[in-house]
């Protein structure tokens, strides 16, 4: 067991699996609009200045050569 | 390490894996055997190494090791600003942040173990996250454990402003630890039911909390969670928060398409700043009230930190989207309100310091105040001498833009006393001198060209 300096919260621990399930079904609906939407070329771009969640290691790779 | 003229920093206690103390003027972390494991996990996998050059974690390098203790030395930040002090598209960009550090810490074996909305701040330009303790193992099938820590410092006040606008985030002054996730599930419309990510991550959340919030004994089983799940989760609300949005109008948003100067005046006052700021070759410069940071910008590629401010948040959201668009690494902007700054909250009212405090700190060489007097002592009813006490307080030198009483705007003002008019005679030049002149010399004094305004250079007595 990690240590943890705060109450996580019982209930948070619990609803986590239902949150998960909802979510699971959200992004699966959402993929297969985007798929359709990609398909008729209706894909909007998005205007947040945020980039995407996922970080690119690529430059990683190239430094260790 | 001499042990000697070191001070903890008073917003380093809750985590037993380390604290952040003074050594001398140079801010350090130190770090307890009892995180030494994930410290060194953390290190030698390189996951330090790849969130330092993706910009997500503030740089550091280690300055002792020893079987007591390890020393690291993080990159100095020369402003904190305080979750509620953020616009939306900031605490957006804060929370967006959060869930990405976490789900780089996923895919390499660890977790986020503390999602506050402390540990993220704004440095050249953009969030970073500053708590390098807040990463442990990822133990298979376990929930996220900062999840509801998550909701109430992000989730749940982000949607809240989404609803009732961005004075909610001045709720985490009194709530340090996040808006309580019943409170948040009270504040929100009947209809926020129909969003399953808004039902299920906050709704439900509340609900379960009731059911449970008697476990005293930690008996209940929790439930297993698969690394998949999670991600679920963590790609949803990211998603989700990626696209909230306020709509917001104020009486500053369009600000200078208002006001009653010419396209001349405007470059004149411009000018005249660019001017005086620039002989005085300041180091730190913050203006106060300004807008989106227009006349800051005039002189943005010539101070090596400029800070801005306002007391509104889109006009503060504007700035923030200018800023990330041109790349300005040397601009910080955040939302304050001069005549209710941001006090200082939790233990000891200074884990999380006073705006006045701050700015103390900070130091600023040039204070800028353009055509904000009339706010403070009209609209607040401010005496000059007052002004000049708070403004005295962190100056050394001060650019400030009176407005006189023919000036359109003022005039509106003290029309709008009424019968009080008479009250606010004092609002003029001389009581305006006298006032500032118990603090400040005044060394320059100039009218912006085809306004009814006069530029004032003060300097600070002390």
């Amino acid at each position: 067991m990690n240590f943890l300096y705060f109450d996580p919260g019982l209930g948070a621990m619990i609803v986590q699996a239902v949150v998960a399930a909802a979510a699971g079904v959200l992004l699966f609906s959402k993929g297969v609009m985007y798929k359709i939407k990609g398909f008729l070329g209706l894909l909007k771009e998005d205007d947040d200045a945020y980039d995407s969640i996922d970080i690119d290691e690529k430059e990683d790779i190239d430094e260790t050569k | 390490m001499k042990q000697n003229n070191t001070s903890p920093h008073q917003a380093s206690f809750r985590d037993p894996s380390g604290y952040m103390f003074y050594d001398g003027d140079v801010l350090r972390r130190a770090i307890n055997p009892i995180y030494f494991k994930q410290y060194n996990a953390l290190k030698d996998s390189g996951f330090f190494k790849t969130l330092i050059k993706n910009k997500l974690l503030i740089p550091h390098t280690q300055t002792t090791v020893s079987d007591q203790q390890i020393v690291i030395t993080p990159e100095p930040i020369a402003f904190i600003t305080n979750p509620y002090e953020w616009s939306f598209e900031q605490y957006k960009h804060a929370a967006l942040h959060t869930l990405k550090v976490h789900k780089y810490a996923l895919s390499k074996g660890f977790i986020l173990k503390d999602a506050s909305a402390y540990n993220v701040t704004f440095h050249k330009g953009s969030p970073v996250f500053i708590d390098t303790l807040s990463f442990d193992f990822y133990e298979k099938d376990t929930p996220w454990r900062a999840y509801k820590q998550f909701i109430t410092h992000f989730f749940g006040p982000l949607v809240l402003a989404s609803y009732h606008g961005t004075e909610i985030f001045k709720m985490l002054q009194t709530h340090i630890d996040g808006i309580p996730v019943k409170l948040i599930a009270s504040l929100l419309p009947g209809k926020s039911k129909l969003s399953s990510t808004i039902y299920t991550n906050i709704h439900l959340l509340a609900k379960m909390e009731r059911t449970h919030s008697e476990d005293y004994k930690a008996e209940t089983k929790i439930a297993k969670l698969s690394l998949k799940a999670q991600n679920n989760i963590i790609d949803n609300l990211f998603d989700f928060i990626k696209k909230l949005s306020i709509k917001e109008e104020t009486e500053w948003g369009n600000y200078y398409d208002k006001t009653n100067y010419n396209d001349a005046a405007f470059q004149g006052k411009k000018t005249l700043i660019e001017d005086w700021v620039t002989a005085l070759n300041p180091q730190r410069l913050i203006d106060i009230g300004g807008n989106d940071g227009t006349f800051a910008r005039t002189v943005v590629t010539k101070v090596p930190h400029v800070i801005v401010t306002d007391i509104d948040s889109n006009a503060v959201g504007y700035n923030y989207k200018q800023i990330q668009q041109n790349k300005e690494t040397n601009m910080l902007a955040f939302v304050c309100d001069v005549l209710q700054p941001a006090p200082g909250i939790g233990l000891n009212n200074s884990e999380r310091n006073s705006l006045v405090e701050r700015l103390k700190g900070y130091s600023p060489d040039v204070t800028m105040a353009l055509a904000l007097i009339h706010h403070i002592t009209l609209s607040g009813n401010v005496p000059f001498d007052r002004s000049a006490q708070f403004f005295a307080a962190f100056s050394k030198h001060l650019i400030l833009e009176f407005p006189t009483r023919e000036d359109s705007w003022v005039s509106s003002l003290l029309v709008r006393k009424r019968e009080f008019i008479n009250h606010f005679d004092f609002y003029n030049q001389e009581a305006f001198e006298a006032g500032y002149k118990q603090y400040f010399d005044i060394q320059k004094k100039e009218t912006v060209p085809g306004t009814k305004r006069v530029l004032y250079l003060l300097k600070n007595k002390v």
